[in-house]
């Protein structure tokens, strides 16, 4: 079990990345829901082989479950057509919207779930880092790397700046009105403090040579092994096999 | 000076760190929102707070970003980054052309910023959700739908509703955040002057 879970996991990023277009092309390449579908329960297995089973189910359904409703709501019965699918009460199930939701939902299902397993699967740390190695710039690395540790930091310090606010008498509760006046009061003094701050950060980085061009070290890094050049193998056969069968189809009918 | 070293020039370290807060203000904004319960997503401050003091091509990168990172939790987002950079752009161009002085212009701004985004996001949420977008606005469009409409109707009607006032108070909210600035902040970003107190005591020409 160890061993699987290192196989899918020490993929180089780049990889594994690359993993994640080749699926999502093969969803549009090949014709047909089924195959969009099958899909998340693909990409569930690989999950399942990585020890990630739980997030990712949570992440994909928490993201996908009430858009697809909603398409299939809108699609199939709150836009008539000729072709009545089936009749639930008064309710009118339209054929065509219906295979048209079917369409439109496998393709998000395919595209969603091949990303959140690559988000499972690799940390953006590795992801920056082996974007880095390709030539981007580290500003942007900077950037990035800083903006996630900065989110819970910030929501942590809204919420005391909520509590702060309420005990000096802003209304949280109450009508819509009140609640947006509420707004204010706790956004704009979490703005400028941690605006101020990055004054600070600007010249703690100046004073680290930040912005001279020379070429940056770094303590931790990731390299690409064997097994990176059999996966990007098998990828691209799969490829070839799905434009393959494409072609095939297309001929037949 | 080429297109590309001008884009360049406009990412001084001091607005690529504004970068990071700006987008944890947009994450936070969208959580104060859902935290009070206000019928708005809010999540574009930050975006446009950028875009207003350090031009529009920074407030692109911004939300780029945000939407970047919103996307690790929920691949959804990803469709929507042409509409996010959209933003940044849009509020960097109101201040470069002065826009944002006096409540009649901005009243403009909203608008226009208002029918841009519902003209580019009308084609994303029809042809990639089918109408639906997983939030409160798909309910007024299912709304539109039942009372017969078409579905560029319904949903171009819908997100100009939400549209409207979301990015309405969003840019007034953005636009009091660069009010509040120091002008000792301000004035090391590309579009901070205009924003700057004026105040007459310390006016260099009187002095001088």
């Amino acid at each position: 079990m160890s061993k699987r879970i290192d196989l899918v996991n020490n993929l180089y990023p780049t990889t594994k990345f690359i993993g994640v277009i080749v699926i999502i092309l093969s969803a549009f390449i090949v014709p047909g829901w089924k195959y969009s579908y099958s899909i998340f329960f693909v990409c569930a297995l690989i999950a399942l082989g990585s020890g990630k089973l739980k997030s990712y189910l949570i992440i994909t359904v928490n993201s996908l479950l009430v858009l697809i409703l909603l398409i299939f709501l809108m699609q199939s019965i709150l836009i008539p057509s000729k072709e009545i699918l089936y009749k639930i009460g008064f309710i009118n199930v339209y054929k065509d919207g219906f295979y048209q939701a079917l369409n439109l939902s496998s393709k998000l299902v395919a595209f969603t779930s091949a990303f959140i397993l690559f988000f499972r699967v690799t940390t953006v740390k590795d992801f920056i880092l082996s974007l880095e190695n390709m030539g981007l710039h580290p500003k942007v690395t900077y950037v990035i790397m800083s903006t996630l540790q900065l989110i819970p930091e910030m929501k942590k310090e809204a919420g005391v700046i909520s509590d702060a606010q309420k005990t000096r008498g802003v209304e949280t509760e109450g009508n819509i009105f009140v609640r947006a006046k509420a707004f204010v009061p706790v956004l704009i003094p979490l703005v400028l403090s941690s605006i101020a701050k990055t004054e600070e950060r600007a010249i703690t980085l100046e004073s680290r040579a930040f912005s001279s061009g020379a070429k940056k070290t770094r303590l931790y890094n990731i390299k690409k092994t064997r097994n990176d050049t059999i996966a990007i193998i098998i990828l691209v056969v799969f490829l070839i096999l799905c434009i393959g069968w494409r072609v095939l189809t297309i001929w037949h009918f | 000076m080429s297109f590309i070293t001008k884009v360049k020039n406009d990412f001084t370290l001091i607005s690529v760190l504004l970068i990071p807060v700006a987008v944890a203000i947009n994450f936070v904004g969208f959580q104060l929102a859902q935290a009070l319960k206000l019928p708005m997503y809010l999540d574009s401050i930050g975006t446009m707070l950028v875009g207003l003091i350090a031009g529009p091509w920074v407030g692109a990168a911004t939300g780029l970003l945000t939407n970047l990172i919103n996307g690790i939790f929920n691949p959804v987002y990803f469709a929507f980054i042409p509409i996010a950079i959209l933003i940044g752009v849009l509020a960097g161009l109101f201040s470069k052309h002065k826009m944002m002085l006096g409540p009649i212009k901005i009243g403009i701004c909203v608008v226009l910023m208002t029918l841009i985004l519902t003209v580019a996001q009308a084609p994303i949420i029809v042809y990639v959700f089918g109408g639906a977008t997983g939030t409160g606005s798909a309910a007024i469009t299912a709304a539109f739908l039942a009372s017969g409409k078409q579905i560029w109707e319904s949903v171009f009607s819908s997100t100009i509703i939400a549209e409207l006032s979301d990015k309405g108070i969003s840019l007034v909210t953005a636009f009091f955040i660069a009010k509040s600035m120091s002008s000792r902040y301000l004035s090391k970003f590309k579009y901070g002057e205009q924003y700057m107190k004026k105040n007459k005591k310390t006016n260099i020409d009187d002095i001088v």
